[in-house]
């Protein structure tokens, strides 16, 4: 498909086409950094222009808004006009650089083939920024190769836990070879790069893939197993989790949405995994019968489902136990490895410690909240 | 005995390693010499005077090894809340606007590694740690907020800081457009980086007169109707975290540009689904 504007496209203006191709991307966060330019008003960092080159798609995915069987405006924006809204945006400071996904233009090929047109253009005028791009599902070895040259952060999502649930969601692609392939080469890809720029120099972002949540079958569980494998085999970062919503003339239309704190709790477990040094069969205890996630902080579900390693005396535990107790995140627990002995409630408060969540889980110089059973003992 | 000390990193290096020497000493601070006489004029001061800082002495990373020991950077490198390196602390502590320069003479002679200039165990130091971390504040949001634009091919953007950080702004703006003259205008002063696109020095401080009749390429500019659009268009209604996002885009750096106080606006009110054209639409 080439960028040749359809009848139906020619009277749309770059405004108009820019607003349909930018909200096809409103579910794809962004890496957020330390400085954001700026942010949604619902509140989610839009640091980067996100956006797709076009929204025609010959893919078949039974979720997306943009398969090619449905009937939705068709608009693209030409590599050149992606450049040059990208480049207005970040001249006026108000985005760090262009986050390019796509719907896939005849094959994956020919797709990146124009996202890198787009990324090389903005390299040779001398840009800067930040370039994260959105790989489609088979995109050859040898241009992931030329993306890892002028991209930041580049990647294909998985979308969902196995091949037999991918291929129910996207017939026209091969879990193993289109995705966990791709997973594969940018991972080694990422380590090269790393090696050949080195410490200060351009930004080399880790490996990362995106789930559906709710559109096939998986349970939470096999999601968290998955981001597990993932970031054990693929070096991983950060997984993101876009909760499924049914689209009308789409075959999952009359699906039931996934609730949106189900995404919430994923993204919390998956910090887990990430920040805190869990496995995912550390948390298998958190799961219901069915697998599925509750509708509770996973950290407090955990240290629930572990009670008899609690209290635990904040002056003689170590890391690993320190984050195990909720409101300890990893910077308050070397804060306290540091700052040891710890005398009171009010310390470890000023250390970023959440203490009404912390209080039923520690001990500070022998002393601990009372619970019911520790007083009926004390009463009798 | 006075130790008259310029208001530099240099100045407050050398002021403090000569406190550590003579404890008693009281200082007196200024941008220059005639400054410094000037005060002593009007205190009638008549004990000894030692200048320190008014002339060029060893290199900045020289001094800080010799005030915190040759180890002085492995706080900063292994340090889980990014905090500025020494140098860079006493720079953003001297851009505050209410800094007292020999105060954080006083904090640093006393502190006796770097981990303690952070601790905040003394009032002293808890003072110039909350002045780094407001000019820290302050810049991040002008970087955050500000939103230049172009003004005779010039990329230009007019700000009102609490604190002295204009320049830091600029570098920090030509440093992301290396390609384009950019100007930051505050009062009657304008910081121009990347000066040598329109014959001037790389980084210069003119007058906000002189820069008027600065003149670059044309380029044209309206990006703010576009920006309208993909600010709108990344708004989930159901996802909608008022608080949150009110915490992102604050009150307070509102104001630092049209754009960002529409897009507070936006924040506060949400996006009106219902356009003027939309009746025409139908």
């Amino acid at each position: 498909m080439s960028y040749v504007k359809t009848p139906n496209e020619a009277h749309k203006t770059l405004t108009e086409r820019m607003r349909y191709l930018a909200s096809g991307t409103k579910y794809d966060s962004c890496n957020q950094s330390a400085v954001c330019h700026a942010f949604a008003p619902d509140g989610r960092c839009i640091q980067l222009y996100k956006t797709l080159l076009t929204n025609y798609c010959s893919g078949e995915c039974t979720y997306c808004p943009n398969r090619c069987e449905r009937d939705t405006p068709r608009v693209s924006l030409s590599p050149d006009e992606v450049v040059k809204i990208t480049w207005s945006f970040y001249r006026r400071n108000a985005v760090e650089g262009l986050f390019l996904s796509s719907g896939v233009i005849g094959d994956a090929e020919n797709t990146s083939e124009k996202q890198l047109e787009v990324a090389r253009k903005l390299r040779a005028q001398g840009f800067q920024g930040y370039i994260h791009m959105r790989l489609m599902p088979g995109t050859p070895k040898y241009l992931l190769e030329e993306i890892a040259d002028v991209a930041n952060k580049f990647g294909v999502n998985a979308e969902t836990t196995s091949s037999i649930n991918y291929s129910e969601v996207c017939p026209n692609f091969d879990y193993t070879n289109d995705v966990l392939q791709r997973l594969k080469w940018t991972k080694e890809l990422i380590i090269e790069k790393r090696k050949e720029v080195g410490y200060g120099g351009r930004i080399i972002g880790a490996n990362d893939t995106q789930f559906v949540v709710g559109a096939a079958d998986e349970s939470d569980r096999d999601i968290v197993h998955t981001v597990n494998k993932f970031m054990d085999k693929y070096d991983l970062r950060r997984p993101y989790f876009m909760s499924f919503d049914p689209v009308a003339d789409t075959p999952l239309e009359h699906n039931t949405p996934s609730p949106q704190w189900r995404e919430v709790r994923l993204y919390q477990t998956s910090y887990l995994l990430k920040d805190y040094g869990l496995k995912a069969k550390d948390l298998d205890e958190i799961y219901t019968d069915k697998g599925f996630l509750k509708d509770q902080d996973p950290k407090i579900l955990l240290a629930q489902s572990n009670a008899e390693i609690f209290p635990i005396d904040i002056n003689n535990a170590s890391q690993q136990e320190l984050l195990l107790v909720p409101g300890i995140g990893p910077v308050s627990a070397s804060r306290i490895m540091q700052s040891r002995p710890i005398n009171c409630e009010q310390e470890l408060a000023r250390m970023g410690v959440v203490i009404t969540r912390a209080r039923p889980y520690i001990k500070i110089k022998g002393r601990c909240q009372t619970n019911l059973s520790a007083f009926m003992e004390a009463c009798s | 005995m006075i130790i008259g000390f310029r208001t530099t990193v240099e100045g407050v290096l050398l002021t403090c390693l000569k406190l550590r020497q003579l404890p008693d000493a009281q200082l007196m601070f200024a941008e220059d010499l005639e400054e410094l006489q000037r005060k002593i004029d009007f205190a009638g001061l008549e004990t000894d005077l030692e200048l320190v800082g008014f002339e060029s002495a060893a290199s900045t990373t020289e001094l800080i090894a010799r005030v915190f020991g040759k180890h002085w950077n492995r706080h900063v490198k292994f340090s889980r809340r990014k905090e500025p390196d020494p140098i860079h602390f006493i720079d953003l502590v001297l851009r505050h606007a209410d800094c007292d320069p020999s105060e954080l003479v006083r904090t640093l002679s006393l502190s006796e590694d770097v981990p303690s200039l952070f601790s905040g165990k003394m009032q002293l130091q808890k003072r110039c740690y909350r002045c780094m971390r407001e000019v820290n504040l302050s810049y991040q949001r002008l970087c955050m907020f500000a939103r230049p634009a172009f003004v005779r091919g010039i990329l230009t953007v007019d700000i009102k800081p609490e604190h002295r950080i204009e320049d830091m702004f600029c570098r920090w703006l030509a440093r992301k457009n290396p390609d384009l003259p950019v100007a930051v205008v505050h009062g009657d002063k304008a910081w121009i980086g990347n000066g040598h696109f329109v014959g001037l020095d790389r980084f210069i401080v003119v007058t906000s007169l002189f820069m008027g009749n600065l003149e670059a390429m044309n380029v044209s500019d309206e990006v703010e109707e576009l920006w309208d659009v993909y600010y709108d268009s990344q708004m989930i209604d159901s996802r909608r975290n008022k608080k949150h996002a009110k915490k992102f885009q604050p009150k307070a750096a509102s104001s630092v540009s049209g754009m960002s106080m529409k897009d507070r606006y936006k924040v506060e009110r949400g996006i009106s689904p219902c356009k003027l054209g939309d009746f025409f639409e139908i």
